[in-house]
């Protein structure tokens, strides 16, 4: 009983650091309809951003993040004045490739400058881990799982409740009406790529806080859209619900599937196959706006 | 006319500066197809260094007499078309007797041309007990113990220092070639050792979380547990949850594991970590060897102060490969990848001066090792045991 | 621009090769083909083989994409599992390469299928998200399922026999490859020019136009997935025979996306596209390498900042080339013959 109770706190911990990844996800896909797959190197880039903060100008943890968030936003705002706006219209297909093509791009540049070595934060969080009962909660995992809460909190009722957050939920339902009703387009798509950056900074530095730093910290991005794809691709909600589900059912599968296969781990693969399942049972997921059609 | 002037000035610079076709006949090319960049950058770059520098060393010494060595590479990114690709465009450009592959993969594929064609001795970033096999690759060496050796001599160490108890060993390893090359072995040496292996835990490369993997060591308490397959993440994860959760396992890792950062990255956590290195490590004293790594070092690159253990990795072999030209031409044959070849597989009880043991290569291998364990407090590896040699 | 040019029967209208030009080039391609193995160096003959194989993937991809207006990330996943079989069926069933190429084929068809049939029913970017799942499941079965794959040692394969005589060399391999890819591009050539090709492209187009036409939708997506994972995995079989082995590690993700950047810096939609897409995707590392090497000369340290670059490059490439050549090279090249066409007047 007790080996279930630690598996299922866990996987709500760490499906909450999912639940942040897939937050940069959603928030560009809200606004602007656009998959973005630059997400995971956007999320690199924030942890090295952060990490050099605290190892080349020495400033503590707070600080750094704060810095990672504004140098982060600022990657986002360029990125999408520079190659997103010229694509406005175009194909999906465009713009799935021009964030694929910058997701190689950056992690080029990261390579170029701080290489490919294996970096970690030096120490943040205490030591010792926190005990609920029977149930122990590494603080590595606990504290960051606790700033993604904080993070999802912020952005949601962001959106929820003020008129920037409105009038991304505007954009994102209805371009053409939200321009006749004087909401600058432009400056929302802006806000919105800066967003996706910050929280992807976030995460990256939660995830690097976990497993280290490096170019390829990046991968995590796309093991993420089983979460996105549970909780409903525009919906910031979802994204916290799939993210906790993927976490316990991932963390499940690792302590009762797997002990009985010797020599493999169904662990990674189980969320994909749960992505397969919800695309043809209910694609739109949990919380996704309800516009499928079925042919 | 300008733009035909422009591309005959551009034709010019260029076959200027392409390197020479034809090596000349008192130069040994060595080409080599390193992972400069891609997933295995932190190791590529510090074996190319090593090459370089132990090239330069050679021919500075004049370890091998009466010619020089010369070394070309190229980055193949960790990608197995490329480094194929890479492999075929050195071999026609400079025709090198000896090449150095970033990868199994390479190994694997270029094998059969290898053995028909090409008949260069190859050596690779490598560990896997694949490519350490006479019949199917006559011309891949393997400079150091395979990752299977590697598990019998952290095995055999286990079974040396166990108590009264049957010792429970647990193997966590990553689902990659790299991960599960030497497990099926691994299961057989335990078994004939008289170890207990109680679990296998598999994961991903880079997990962000292991609770379910180290609550499975927590079910079944290993006394041991031996990672393969990874480099860094999830181990410092895994270690330090298991203390949290209250294990008092011994964690071991094999040489890809062993490097001095990983002591760095566990901080308190990594006292009596262990593992097998087939290497002595930079700073060690009383190893000769590692005394003249240093010395060159300092003098050219003095603003490096620590190599990590792929650096070693790729001086040892640039060793092995000098100790291979050295013996044909001493037999006054001519240097071509059979005699190269067949020149390795006679080395016998060869003094490295503390770099490794004393190497006989077996099987295209050399199953040469040391224990080490960590101390957190100094942050470096200490033997833990003397040369294990195993078959 | 074709001036004087003129048909009288609806087959010459159709024809894939319409004017005499075009006929003439095409048989100087064909005659230069034929010799070029004799006279290419040992690396250029490798690369161009590894171009074909490549290039005959993308294709499928690009009859997916550039005609139907679908977006698979799972296009490396579909490559292997024709490689798979082709190699399962050569080593444990022992046929010959001329059926175990095609059944790698038909197999990646009906992988495509079950991958496509729950994803295409609706409407939107699912089949995106699908192939991806199906590029990881894809790999952890290659990985995993080791009774069939050989689990990450892989297969190793025999070279391909014809009438008895091994195809090991790059020069006979070149023949095999080059003579599967002429024809399967005539075939996409002749798919474009058909009843299937013009729903392909009108799904692509405007879908509920189509719809209203009488396309079946589905039906025709499907159609076009499954064509494309048919030409993935005819590839995947040529290429375990090529590379003579096949390990789970050599279709990753990163894969995937190469193609999709051949097909889009390439051209969607355009077949001669597809080639020019994937020469240059392959070229562009040789010529990085050949600017390292260079500056070598004058910077020592260039390669270690030179080789991370390639990632760059191939990003900035994609990046360029759809916010300025959303048409790809083939659009560059058509400027280019159109500008030859009608000089001296203005383009």
């Amino acid at each position: 009983m007790d080996h279930l109770l630690q598996l299922l706190v866990s996987g709500v911990v760490t499906g909450g650091i999912y639940a942040l990844v897939a937050m940069g996800f959603v928030v560009v896909y809200k606004a602007t309809r656009v998959i973005n797959f630059a997400t995971g190197e956007l999320m690199m880039l924030g942890a090295f951003f952060a990490y050099s903060a605290m190892t080349a100008l020495q400033v503590p943890f707070a600080v750094a993040l704060a810095v990672a968030v504004l140098a982060s936003a600022s990657v986002g705002a360029a990125t999408e004045r520079l190659v997103l706006r010229p694509l406005l219209g175009q194909r999906a297909i465009s713009v799935i490739m021009v964030t694929i093509g910058l997701a190689a791009v950056f992690k080029g540049l990261a390579q170029v400058v701080w290489s490919g070595e294996y970096r970690s934060f030096p120490p943040i969080f205490p030591r010792a881990p926190v005990a609920l009962g029977p149930i122990i909660l590494p603080s590595r995992q606990l504290y960051p799982f606790l700033i993604a809460v904080a993070a999802i909190a912020v952005v949601a009722l962001g959106f929820r409740f003020t008129r920037t957050g409105i009038a991304m939920r505007a954009t994102a339902d209805d371009q053409a009406a939200a321009f006749s009703m004087g909401i600058d387009i432009r400056r929302v798509f802006s806000l919105a790529w800066m967003l996706a950056a910050i929280t992807a900074a976030v995460a990256g530095i939660v995830v690097g806080v976990i497993g280290g730093i490096s170019p390829q910290l990046g991968a995590i991005g796309l093991r993420m859209f089983p979460v996105v794809i549970l909780g409903g691709l525009d919906s910031i909600a979802g994204a916290l619900v799939g993210g906790v589900i993927i976490g316990v059912l991932e963390n499940l599968a690792g302590g009762y599937l797997d002990p009985l296969l010797e020599g493999t781990s169904v662990k990674e693969v189980v969320p994909f196959v749960v992505l397969v399942l919800v695309l043809m049972i209910r694609p739109y997921g949990l919380f996704g706006t309800r516009e499928v059609e079925r042919l | 006319m300008s733009h035909l002037k422009r591309g005959a000035t551009f034709l010019l610079a260029l076959s200027v500066a392409l390197p020479a076709a034809r090596a000349a006949d008192d130069v040994i090319t060595i080409g080599a197809c390193q992972p400069i960049t891609g997933r295995f950058a932190f190791a590529g770059v510090a074996l190319n260094a090593a090459l370089v520098d132990f090239v330069a060393y050679a021919n500075e010494k004049g370890l091998v007499k009466g010619k020089k060595l010369a070394y070309v590479f190229e980055d193949s990114g960790y990608d197995t078309d490329r480094a194929v690709a890479c492999f075929k465009r050195l071999m026609a450009q400079h025709s090198p007797v000896i090449m150095y592959g970033e990868s199994t993969g390479l190994g694997k594929a270029i094998a059969p041309e290898l053995t028909s064609r090409y008949k260069v001795l190859y050596g690779s970033t490598s560990f896997s007990s694949e490519l350490a096999d006479p019949k199917t690759h006559p011309y891949s060496f393997v400079s150091g113990p395979t990752y299977s050796d590697q598990f019998g001599i952290l095995l055999e160490y286990i079974a040396r220092n166990k108590g009264a108890a049957k010792p429970r060993v647990a193997f966590f390893y990553s689902d990659t070639e790299f991960g599960k090359d030497p497990i099926p072995f691994a299961r057989k040496r335990a078994a004939e050792l008289g170890l207990d292996v109680v679990a296998e835990v598999v994961t991903k490369v880079g997990a962000v979380d292991v609770t379910s993997e180290v609550l499975q060591l927590k079910k079944t308490q290993p006394d041991y547990v031996i990672f393969q397959g990874y480099v860094l993440a999830p181990i410092p994860e895994v270690v330090r949850a298991a203390r949290d959760f209250g294990l008092k396992t011994k964690f071991m890792g094999t040489f890809w594991s062993m490097d001095k950062s990983i002591i760095d990255k566990l901080g308190q956590d990594a006292d009596g970590y262990m593992g097998v290195n087939p290497y002595a490590y930079y700073y060690e004293e009383g190893a000769p060897g590692i005394a003249a790594m240093r010395a060159w070092n300092q003098k050219a690159h003095p603003e490096e102060k620590y190599r990590p253990s792929s650096y070693i990795q790729g001086w040892f072999t640039g060793m092995v490969y000098v100790e291979a030209i050295n013996r044909v031409l001493a037999a006054k044959k001519p240097v071509t990848g059979e005699n190269l070849a067949a020149a390795l597989d006679a080395i016998k009880d060869w003094d490295t001066g503390g770099v490794t043991g004393k190497v006989t290569f077996v099987d295209h291998k050399a199953g040469v090792g040391r224990v080490y364990r960590a101390n957190a407090q100094k942050g470096v590896f200490e033997p833990a045991s003397d040369w294990i040699y195993v078959k | 621009m074709l001036i004087g040019n003129y048909k009288e029967t609806y087959a010459s209208d159709e024809a894939v090769f319409r004017t005499p030009a075009v006929r003439g080039w095409m048989v100087a391609l064909a005659v230069a083909a034929m010799v070029f193995p004799f006279v290419a160096g040992d690396y250029l003959l490798y690369l161009v083989n590894l171009m074909g194989v490549l290039a005959l993937a993308a294709l499928g991809l690009n009859v997916l994409i550039g005609f139907t207006g679908q977006i698979s990330l799972g296009h490396a996943a579909f490559m292997g599992v024709g490689s798979y079989t082709a190699a399962i069926l050569a080593t444990r069933f022992g046929l010959s390469f001329w059926l175990s190429i095609p059944a790698g084929g038909v197999a990646a068809c009906a992988a495509g299928m079950i991958v496509g049939v729950p994803s295409l029913r609706i409407r939107g970017l699912y089949l995106a998200i699908a192939t991806l799942a199906a590029q990881v499941i894809f790999e952890w079965a290659f990985t995993n399922w080791t009774s069939v794959t050989g689990g990450i040692r892989g297969i190793n394969v025999p070279p391909a026999r014809i009438l008895g005589a091994p195809i090991d060399d790059d020069r006979r391999a070149y023949f095999l490859i080059q003579a599967v890819v002429a024809v399967h591009f005539l075939l996409a050539a002749n798919l474009r020019r058909s009843r299937w090709g013009r729903a392909f492209v009108a799904v692509r187009d405007r879908d509920i136009a189509a719809e209203i036409v009488g396309v079946n939708l589905f039906r025709t997506k499907i159609l076009a997935f499954m064509v494309s994972s048919y030409y993935a995995g005819i590839a995947g079989g040529l290429w375990v025979y090529f590379m003579k082995v096949v390990t789970p590690e050599n279709f990753p993700l990163s894969l995937s996306i190469q193609y999709l950047a051949m097909v889009v810096v390439g051209g969607l939609g355009s077949i001669p596209g597809t080639i020019f897409g994937t020469v240059f995707m392959t070229m562009v590392p040789e010529l990085l390498k050949l600017g390292t090497g260079l500056a070598r000369a004058v910077w020592p340290d260039a390669q270690s900042y030179l080789f991370p670059l390639r990632d760059v490059v191939f990003g900035v490439l994609i990046v360029v080339f759809l916010i300025f050549e959303p048409h790809g090279l083939a659009e560059m090249w058509n400027r280019l013959k159109r500008f030859f066409a009608l000089w001296p007047f203005e383009k």
